[in-house]
């Protein structure tokens, strides 16, 4: 699994676009790294992690697993060690200090703003009644390809920014920050077509 | 909205869903699940997560919405757990929807 704002940030590291990256290294319509021969995702060395240092949120997690429940409290759990993982398994620190060791506190934030954006999604796909009747495709080599030019960060920003008439931030976290302005600014036009939904002005049902 | 923009909608929330691990059709509030996540130890929260509430004009969706967190919770904290729904209009009652148990 890897977002757009974390192969944003593999891609800076290996000097490369998003638009390559994706063409390179993701699977699954740009969801996920692509894997090597040998099973091990494809930025797996026999010096390590490739892109360790701009490692995806599930990489940093792991071992742990994380949820949240409709009230926004935290879930973990633990999944059993891997056979080719060299990392330390232990139990005697806790799950706050192994979460500040990986540094996962920016891409919960992210992974959080994204949400909300897809929780918009769902609101206006639910109102145009078409979940479910979007079959998901056959599977194969096209499905390499992003499944939404959303998932390009660079190539969203190049066209966002050149109709606003402003120029391509630079900076990984600044790139985002856009990104999701972006979204959001899509989404708004989206909702002010086919009007605001009842009760709630922001596309998001709730409880 | 035209085909193409639906299609765009739909495929870039297809998109985050697996990208990201949120947890694809529920409509709660707040709720984003990441990834990993062992669903035999949560099956039953994520069970009522994700229950909604539909209107129906015969075959017409009218309107559905995610039943409260609170509500959900309840239902989570025992299979016997019980809520009874029932329909008031100008504060008086008008009908008894009937009940649903945390085990159903």
């Amino acid at each position: 699994m890897a977002g757009p704002h974390e192969v944003l940030g593999m891609s800076r590291l290996l000097g490369i676009s998003t638009t390559e990256f994706l063409a390179r290294y993701a699977d699954n319509g740009g969801t996920t790294l692509r894997f090597g021969a040998d099973g091990r995702c494809v930025f797996v060395t026999p010096a390590g992690c490739r892109v360790h240092s701009r490692r995806p949120l599930v990489c940093r997690l792991y071992p742990l697993g994380r949820a949240t429940d409709g009230a926004g409290d935290e879930r973990f759990a633990l999944f059993p060690k891997q056979d080719c993982c060299e990392a330390a398994f232990g139990t005697d620190g806790t799950i706050a200090d192994f979460l500040e060791s990986q540094g996962v506190e920016p891409y919960l934030e992210w992974s959080c703003r994204y949400g909300e954006l897809y929780r918009r999604m769902l609101g206006i796909l639910d109102r145009l009644d078409i979940q479910g009747k979007v079959e998901a495709g056959a599977g194969g080599e096209s499905d390499r390809a992003p499944i939404s030019p959303w998932q390009d960060i660079d190539a969203s920003l190049a066209e966002y920014c050149a109709v606003k008439g402003i120029a391509v931030p630079a900076g990984i976290e600044e790139s985002i920050d856009l990104h999701l302005e972006a979204m959001r600014e899509w989404l708004d036009g989206l909702e002010g077509r086919i009007g605001p939904v009842p009760g709630d002005r922001e596309g998001v049902r709730k409880p | 909205m035209n085909r193409r923009e639906v299609l765009k909608l739909a495929g870039t929330a297809a998109a985050f869903c697996a990208s990201f691990g949120f947890l694809h059709g529920s409509q709660v509030g707040g709720v984003v699940q990441d990834k990993h996540v062992v669903q035999d130890k949560h099956s039953v929260q994520h069970k009522w997560e994700r229950a909604e509430l539909k209107w129906y004009s015969g075959a017409t969706l009218l309107y559905s919405s995610a039943i409260p967190a609170e509500v959900a919770k309840h239902l989570e904290s025992d299979i016997n757990a019980t809520v009874e729904i029932k329909l008031f209009r100008s504060g008086q009652l008008l009908k008894s929807l009937g009940a649903i148990q945390g085990k159903h």
